[in-house]
């Protein structure tokens, strides 16, 4: 076969409309308010080989993951006409134990022994058990994160396997609405499996499978041709996670970028060895923040496929912060380090890319979980949710404010929406003025969210640059640390940036978010 | 009495009239620096001095956003939450954009003030607003020069009382003033403070452009489209024209409605291909209506019917990209220099493709009005070609079919993606580059027809002339299943049913004319999207309504679950008298001698087609047109291409079969 440019872009609007069909899917259909009001998930269409092929622009921090997920998949798996497997395992491609992806094959015709196609997708879920309410727990090991699902058939021939889907829910806090979720996540699935089939019926199968592959070739082309435009050269830089929530501080992340040509080397092995604390990246991680990285300085606007990965080695050291091996503690590994990696790869870069690179944004997450019981109704809530701050500033404009940066795009939970559902008043929700660093261009303002508690409850915060602020560039000032507060009889208490304490009602939780570093001087 | 419907659009403004029996059209260039002229110019031009009653689909509110040139506007928010509207949903809109820019939000910080007061989620007062506050923020206000003032407090639709007593101070400013009770009484704080501040950001400029019409027109029997189809006086479109936004295309919607119902057809899917984008919209036996509606990013909270937009039409820019796939849009030659064939452009667009392919013949352009350069195109599309394997005329149709893929998308988002197979629809096309397509379009997505209406071109005017007077109410309740029983919702109905009745005397409807239809928006206890459920009156089934509908939605459904009422939604409809449209006598199946042009070659898969070129005028009811033919129009030209038949129906219009 010939590679035809009409059927080329045929091929890569039909992919891209399938894996955006599938979260309109997982997004109409899910329970929960993060996966529905905050979109907390990523779809994505991959060949037989488990080569992702398509994956609509949803969430960056499953890029590098979901590929590895679906291959752990494939590797561990016989599949007949009708199944779906579910994991979560951060050790065999999941990203930490809230994510839980779903797996599926395609299969043409009755009699075919192996899938044609796979597709999958990936949700955050609010609980998966573990020590505390939110599943984001200040934990030691990841057995007190949650439940550690391996690769395993939830779907067979068609049906929901009951007995695994029972086992599951009751491991968890909030059953019902992890059961609609996942029944949301089966749907996706379901959709995405019926779209490449009749693309096999329109086109024939071997046609659908060489331009899927021709794709991945197209998108290796785009990317080749971008990292030629980097100078040669090996460009390094180091960073900081500020603690781990246990004793362990300024644990560092290092990296080398050996530009030759087109194609580049990361080398991480530097970085500091895995920690006691939740903040250690698994391998998925740190492949998923070196692809966002490369993607965004690709200004076509091409499908992010497995082509992107082609020109880039990514080097790690196992038992290091971020290549974590069993049983490190995870959670905040996916949140927070990822952040942390993508500022030491741009800080890297920024020599070589001066006009191309922003300077650093809030780089966490803010994660903040509550739960308990509503004392209204007596009916256990979990509450978890992510708040934006500044983004760095760069050589064409000032940093935004307020919005999320990099490896999370994550919508916030409407105030009247948290009201109605848990027992909360939210007391103040502003943009934080003049957190942003100052510059030629400034960086972004962060946010304060403030939310009063109407029960008991327990609360997680799991978030960084409290201490160390983020990087301005070329002379442009730092933004502003953030800041945990806890307000008790009208009294303020200063907490650090990880932390797990029992509330009670009447008491007032403060979240101000970093600001973005600004770019160069006045 | 003339009645007359009038569609403002970019280019041109367009009238219909009906006079007694006898219906005409009108056409006139519009005066974009100042509407009104061309509106009061056409009026006097069909009426003289005689009575008139206008219908007006109006682009004044969404000029005002695209262009920024509202009001200077204020927003009155509870403490704390002042930056809401720019925060909004913290998300940004490309992920890997690193200069990424949100669009600057209509009220700047420095005109966003923040007053101490708060309502909870059960509608009781935590704090009232204090009025001295109030009356020093008077002071603040006038000193900003703020010309409109939007006022949106967290759970105003719970309890108004918090509105209503700082806008009955700002009334004091004898400025225009929304509170978003008013506007829209529906939770999600950042999408009703957007829409209320849109409108407060609209109304005084729509207010001035309706005054001046009414004023210099000496007649005050205007009624202005909204976009949810229906109209409105101009009283009405003063005090709420975030309403009007958008109203355009939803007139070309509803005259689709309208038109296609007479025909017998209420399945459509409708498609309006442009110049540089398309618009598609789907009806099924009704109008389909959207509440996540967006103009320039902010989103607005009102019903709109649900208009589709891709940026791919007559215009768009074709190329190979550095990886080797043909690209087609969303860059567009627009008008200037305009695509190669208009003389200036280097580009090849969509248009040129279907010029080289002979699907549009260069005398026959706007009626011959405008010179067309064929000659040209040969050279570009042979430079494109290098190196991809393709022949001219492969390229060439191969730039039609990336452009039907886009088309595609966007029907497949507003057919597949709402769980409806287009295959049980009628592709109705409409504007100026649509016939090209449509036909191939069709064929894509396995609809069996495709209908032409008889006058493609005026389809927005007779939208609006047609239009029922619309209002929509509604009130966000969060009642689950057990307190939400049929007695206590039918209760809460009332004080909207009197609010609709009275606003629609207002505007001139007999009580016998009204018609109340009632919608629950429901959802599972945890969702966040609703479903939008017709309530009745059937006392106990709304529930086992909403079971069927997720199902039919979504594939499931469990009845296991809780449900929840989440808002309660009432339109009040006057109806509008309905053109009657006279069915001619079926002459033949043959074409009259004199509606044969000639004949041209055209390309098709590959292959030149002796193809005949027809004149559309000319075609009698009953009329075969088998493919290959062109038909030609005076704003554009219809392919049926050889593996489709057309036939001319009892009111002239014209269904392809495919």
């Amino acid at each position: 076969m010939k590679v035809n440019p009409v059927l080329l872009e045929v091929f890569k609007n039909r992919f891209s409309s399938i894996s955006e069909e599938m979260g309109v899917t997982l997004n109409r259909t899910a329970f929960s308010p993060n996966i529905k009001e905050r979109r907390d998930f990523s779809c994505a269409v991959f060949d037989k080989n488990g080569e992702m092929v398509a994956q609509a622009a949803h969430i960056p921090v499953h890029l590098g993951s979901m590929p590895m997920s679906v291959k752990a998949v494939i590797e561990n798996t016989s599949f007949s006409q009708g199944d779906m497997v579910m994991l979560n395992d951060p050790f065999k491609g999941g990203t930490h134990l809230p994510d839980i992806t779903v797996v599926a094959p395609v299969f043409i015709r009755q009699d075919d022994d192996t899938p044609f196609f796979f597709v999958a997708n990936r949700a955050h879920h609010s609980d998966v058990g573990g020590m505390s309410s939110g599943s984001m727990p200040l934990s030691s090991s990841i057995f007190q994160e949650g439940i550690i699902i391996p690769p395993l058939k939830i779907v067979k021939n068609g049906k929901i396997d009951d007995q695994i889907m029972n086992f599951l829910l009751n491991n968890v806090r909030t059953p019902v609405e992890r059961e609609g979720d996942f029944a949301a996540q089966i749907m996706a699935n379901i959709t995405g499996v019926k779209r490449i089939r009749e693309l096999a019926d329109k086109y024939t199968p071997e046609t659908v499978d060489f331009y899927a592959n021709r794709l991945i070739d197209y998108s290796e082309k785009i990317t080749r041709k971008t990292i030629q435009k980097i100078p040669d050269g090996l460009y390094g830089f180091e960073d900081i996670m500020e603690d781990d929530g246990h004793e362990n501080e300024n644990i560092k992340i290092k990296v080398g970028i050996l530009v030759q040509g087109d194609q580049v080397t990361i080398d991480f092995s530097k970085s500091d060895s895995q920690v006691q604390g939740s903040i250690n990246a698994v391998y998925a991680i740190t492949l998923s923040s070196v692809l966002y990285v490369f993607r965004s300085l690709i200004k076509e606007n091409i499908p992010t496929n497995a082509g992107c990965f082609k020109p880039i080695q990514l080097k790690t050291l196992k038992g290091t912060v971020v290549d974590a091996e069993f049983p490190a503690a995870v959670a905040g590994g996916n949140v927070e380090t990822s952040q942390r990696i993508v500022d030491t790869l741009f800080g890297a870069l920024a020599k070589a890319l001066p006009d191309s690179v922003p300077a650093a944004g809030q780089g966490t997450m803010n994660n903040i979980a509550i739960g308990g019981i509503d004392k209204r109704n007596k009916e256990p809530f979990t509450y978890y949710e992510t708040i934006g701050g500044g983004m760095g500033a760069t050589a064409d404009n000032h940093g935004e404010s307020a919005v999320h940066s990099h490896m999370t795009n994550t919508l916030n939970t409407p105030v009247e929406a948290l009201e109605y559902t848990y027992p909360f008043i939210v007391t103040q929700y502003s943009i934080r003025k003049a957190s942003g660093g100052k510059g030629f261009f400034n960086g972004g303002n962060g946010i304060v969210r403030e939310i009063k508690l109407i029960s008991d409850a327990e609360v997680t915060v799991l978030s960084e640059r409290r201490t160390h602020p983020p990087y301005g560039l070329f002379g442009g000032k730092p933004g502003k640390t953030g800041r945990n507060i806890l307000i008790k009889n009208g009294i303020c208490e200063k907490k650090p940036g990880k932390f797990y304490e029992k509330l009670k009602a009447d008491d007032v939780i403060r979240i101000e978010t970093p600001g973005g570093g600004g770019f160069t001087v006045r | 009495m003339i009645l007359i419907g009038i569609d403002t659009g970019g280019t041109f403004t367009d009238f219909i009239y009906k006079d007694g029996d006898k219906w005409g059209v009108y056409k006139i260039l519009s005066t974009p620096s100042n509407p009104a002229e061309a509106v009061l110019s056409g009026i006097k031009h069909i009426a003289g001095t005689q009575d008139v009653q206008v219908v007006h689909g109006s682009t004044v509110a969404t000029n005002a956003v695209l262009e920024r040139k509202g009001a200077i506007t204020a927003l009155i928010t509870n403490k704390g939450f002042e930056d809401v509207i720019e925060i909004g949903r913290q998300n940004r809109k490309e992920i890997y954009n690193l200069s990424y820019q949100k669009s600057p939000s209509l009220v700047p910080a420095n005109m966003r003030f923040g007053i101490d007061c708060r309502i909870n989620s059960y509608g009781d007062s935590l704090q009232d607003p204090d009025e001295a506050e109030i009356e020093k923020l008077l002071i603040k206000l006038q000193k900003n020069g703020a010309e409109s003032i939007a006022v949106s407090f967290l759970f105003s639709f719970k309890n108004p009382t918090h509105e209503k007593k700082v806008g009955k101070i700002l009334s004091k400013l004898d400025i225009p003033v929304s509170l978003s009770h008013e506007i829209v009484s529906e939770f999600r704080e950042y999408e009703r403070t957007s829409t209320t501040v849109t409108n407060a950001y609209v109304s005084p400029k729509m207010t001035q452009y309706l005054s001046s019409i009414t004023q210099e027109s000496g007649n005050d029997n205007l009624r202005i489209m909204q976009s949810n189809g229906g109209s409105i006086s101009a009283q009405t479109a003063m005090r709420e024209s975030v309403r009007t936004i958008l109203s355009g295309p939803a007139g070309g919607v509803v005259g689709a409605y309208q038109i296609g119902k007479i025909a017998g057809y209420d399945k459509l899917i409708t498609f309006d291909m442009g110049g540089t984008s398309t618009d598609v919209a789907l009806i099924d036996s009704g109008l389909s209506f959207t509440l996540d509606a967006r103009i320039a990013d902010y989103p607005v909270m009102v019903p709109m019917i649900d208009i589709h937009t891709v940026g791919a039409g007559g215009g768009s820019i074709a190329g190979i990209d550095s990886g080797g796939s043909l690209r087609v849009g969303p860059e567009s030659a627009g008008a200037d220099p305009g695509p190669v064939c208009y003389g200036k452009g280097e580009n090849i667009t969509v248009t040129d493709a279907n010029l080289f392919l002979g699907r549009l013949i260069p005398e026959n352009f706007l009626g011959g009005k405008m010179k067309l350069y064929p000659d040209k195109l040969g050279i570009y599309l042979k430079k494109m070609a290098k190196g991809t394997g393709l022949t001219e005329v492969e390229l060439a149709e191969g730039i039609l079919s990336v452009a039907d893929t886009a088309m595609e998308k966007a029907l497949r988002v507003i057919s597949v993606e709402r769980g409806l197979d287009p295959g049980e629809f009628t592709l109705f096309s409409f504007g100026g580059a649509g016939g090209m397509h449509a036909v191939f379009l069709a064929r894509l997505l396995n609809i069996p027809k495709v209908f032409i209406p008889k006058n493609p071109g005026i389809l927005s005017a007779i939208g609006m002339l047609t239009a029922d007077i619309v209002k929509d109410y509604s009130q966000t309740v969060m009642l689950d299943q057990h307190t939400g029983n049929f007695e206590n919702i039918l209760k809460l109905f009332v004080p909207l049913e009197k609010r609709g009745i009275d606003e629609l005397a207002y505007e001139g409807i007999d009580t016998a004319e009204m018609v109340m239809e009632r919608h629950l928006d429901m959802r599972y206890q945890g969702q966040s999207y609703e479903i939008m459920v017709p309530f009745g009156g059937d006392a106990d089934n709304f529930i086992e309504k909403f079971h069927n509908l997720h199902e039919k939605k979504y594939g499931y459904c469990n009845r296991e679950k809780r449900v929840e009422i989440v808002n309660i939604r009432l339109r009040a409809k006057g109806f509008a008298e309905k053109p009657k449209f006279t069915k001619s006598k079926i002459v033949s199946q043959k074409l009259s001698t004199d509606a044969v042009m000639g004949e041209r070659e055209v390309v098709f898969d590959g292959r030149s087609h002796k193809t005949k070129i027809i004149s559309r005028d000319k075609l009698k009811s009953g009329n075969i047109i088998k493919g290959p033919s062109l038909l030609i129009e005076y704003s554009s030209t219809l392919v049926v291409p050889p593996f489709a038949l057309g036939k001319v129906d009892e009111y002239g219009n014209l269904i392809i079969s495919v």
